[in-house]
């Protein structure tokens, strides 16, 4: 008996493939792996058993009449409740949505489904994507794996926390400000945000719309890059306009050595306030690690980048605020009842369906839009993105690849930051990323020393690279002898598979 | 200058949140917290510096074939209205005094 949490989501495609085990055992063992774990993690909004061994069946009756299996046959995947999945509720963790049923299927989702992934469930987030903790989920908290006292970081925590918890090997997420890459980094596990445009944001719940990208969670970069693979593999989405063609193999080049290699990095962020020893650390082991492998360290400075959380603070509240002007309660979400006039009742129904937070943020945002305030705020604020853009382009042109941090500390503790605007501070290493669209990988490095919880880096690659900046990150994988592991308080419970 | 109540009051008109008397006090605190963060944005000399809507440049419209498809049918596009009646969205009287919905 081996427990399913030791595979890869490649080592149970190729099993699937090779008769090792079947889709439905799979499916079943990812299942039960879930119901073990679920009471301590609450990664999960929705489990989905019916959906998951329908896919598996499917899987099955193509391998027994020899059909060709796609790279993600049989493989347990879930995704954050703001994609849309037919046969689901999409929440976005908020009671504004709490019965919203998708009427059709995200792209990215039915991606995956069509490489044969097998849809266990939607992962609890941050009401809307606005956090970096998960805590304001309207529904409840989900627990990081390595300390269930502690925060998985947000928003996407739900599907950093099941990848870590061992519960399923691959996860999607969405990242507008770092909602990848930061609760990937507290969970100790693989986070990519792609390029802006390389993933069809088609059916997933906007946000930020200019900042949104939907990225894989997996324990292994090369998990990651299989998922890529299916995620673009099929061209541009013609329904999303801003969907980009990106036709690579994220696989092909994945062990290529970076020898010779440039990697940039940004002294004055090692000593950045806020930045915790383990943390820098952490950044010390990786730079170790790329010369150790004969990549060359390159000091670069990106001037602006001072800039970019007052930016992304204008720009995504802004965007948030013009995108949740939908959910006025008429065509869907809650509708308050009794309302004498179309005015009263949106008011009404927004008020009881959005949380603290995101009506602090739509509130933000419809300020920094205002008449006289945009001029001061919002312009200035895509000035500054102009600036943060062109400081990455003159980095791009010295170096191949930029280390940073992805989270400024390891997980803490619920409750631990009251204050939001101390909370904005999470994504200080994050979001300049969204402000410019490249492409960015969260890579786990092993154990802080004092606390005992996953430390990581960041690597950021010029636009429409991520297959190398892929690369980098196995190379990183590979030299730190760090993959992300399943916590050892998860690791065998439940999910045994014959 | 900071914002006063009355001032977020507007705010809250305009972006469709009813906001109890307790939320007003929090969210006038919350949001001149954060327009304090927002300052270094205005910091830099930004004269002559265009602005970046996008991070895809050369964004176009991009237009299907003209050819008949099909979309999101009448039932599902209604299945999740709170309330529907012959095949539309009902929604309250839009000029006041309409009476309940």
């Amino acid at each position: 008996m081996a427990s399913f949490d030791q595979l890869s989501a490649k080592q149970i495609a190729a099993g699937v493939a090779a008769g090792a085990f079947s889709a439905t055992e799979v499916a079943r063992a990812a299942l039960d792996a879930i119901d073990a774990r679920e009471p301590r993690v609450g990664a999960f909004l929705q489990v989905t058993p019916e959906l998951a061994l329908d896919a598996a069946r499917r899987v099955d009756e193509a391998r027994a009449k020899g059909e060709k299996l796609g790279a993600l046959a049989g493989v347990p995947v879930a995704v954050k409740d703001n994609m849309n999945l037919v046969g689901t509720r999409t929440t976005c963790a908020s009671r504004m949505l709490e019965n919203y049923e998708s009427p059709y299927t995200a792209t990215c989702v039915q991606r995956l489904l069509d490489a044969g992934a097998v849809p266990v469930g939607k992962t609890n987030m941050d009401e809307f994507a606005f956090g970096s903790s998960t805590e304001s989920s309207a529904f409840h908290r989900t627990n990081n794996p390595w300390d269930t006292e502690r925060v998985p970081g947000g928003s996407s925590g739900g599907s950093a926390a099941a990848v870590a918890a061992g519960e399923v090997p691959l996860t999607l997420g969405s990242d507008t400000g770092g909602s990848i890459r930061q609760p990937a980094a507290l969970c100790g596990v693989v986070g990519l945000k792609p390029t802006y445009g390389a993933v069809s944001r088609y059916g997933v719940v906007a946000f930020g719309s200019s900042l949104d990208q939907v990225g894989p969670f997996a324990r292994t970069v090369e998990d990651a890059a299989l998922a890529m693979n299916a995620l673009v593999g099929a061209g541009r989405d013609p329904l999303d306009s801003t969907s980009q063609d990106c036709p690579v193999d994220f696989l092909e080049h994945l062990e290529d050595p970076v020898e010779g290699m440039r990697v940039g990095y940004i002294p004055s962020l090692m000593e950045a306030e806020g930045l915790t020893p383990e943390m820098r650390a952490a950044m010390r082991k990786a730079m170790d690690a790329f010369t150790d492998q004969g990549a060359e360290l390159v000091e670069i400075e990106l001037p602006h980048m001072d800039a970019a959380i007052a930016a992304y603070y204008v720009i995504g509240p802004a965007e948030a605020f013009s995108n949740l002007a939908r959910f006025d309660g008429i065509r869907y979400g809650y509708q308050e009842e009794g309302c004498a006039t179309l005015a009263e009742q949106s008011a009404a129904s927004r008020a009881h369906g959005f949380g603290a937070e995101a009506k602090r943020r739509q509130m933000l945002g419809a300020y920094l839009l205002s008449s006289g305030v945009y001029d001061e705020y919002y312009f200035a604020a895509q000035q500054v993105r102009t600036l943060i853009t062109q400081d990455y382009a003159r980095a791009f042109e010295r170096v191949d690849v930029v280390l940073m941090p992805a989270s400024p500390r390891t997980a803490f503790k619920f409750g631990e930051i009251s204050d939001p605007t101390q909370m904005y501070l999470s994504d200080v290493f994050t979001v300049s990323l969204n402000i410019v669209g490249n492409g960015g990988v969260s890579v786990p490095l092993g154990l802080g020393e004092e606390s005992g919880l996953p430390v990581s880096a960041q690597l950021v690659g010029p636009a429409f690279k991520d297959r190398r900046l892929l690369t980098f990150a196995r190379a990183l994988e590979r030299a730190a002898g760090a993959r992300g592991t399943v916590a050892p308080d998860f690791a065998g419970k439940g999910g045994e598979l014959a | 200058m900071a914002l006063s109540r009355e001032d977020v009051r507007g705010i809250a008109d305009y972006a469709r949140i009813a906001l109890g008397p307790d939320e007003l006090e929090a969210m006038t605190a919350y949001l001149n917290d954060t327009i304090a963060i927002l300052d270094p944005i205005l910091q830099y000399d930004l004269e002559g510096v265009e602005p970046t809507y996008h991070p895809i440049g050369d964004l176009a419209n991009v237009m299907r074939d003209d050819a008949p498809a099909s979309g999101l049918s009448l039932d599902a596009a209604l299945g999740n209205a709170a309330s529907t009646r012959d095949r539309s969205f009902r929604v309250p009287s839009i000029l006041g005094d309409g009476g309940a919905a």
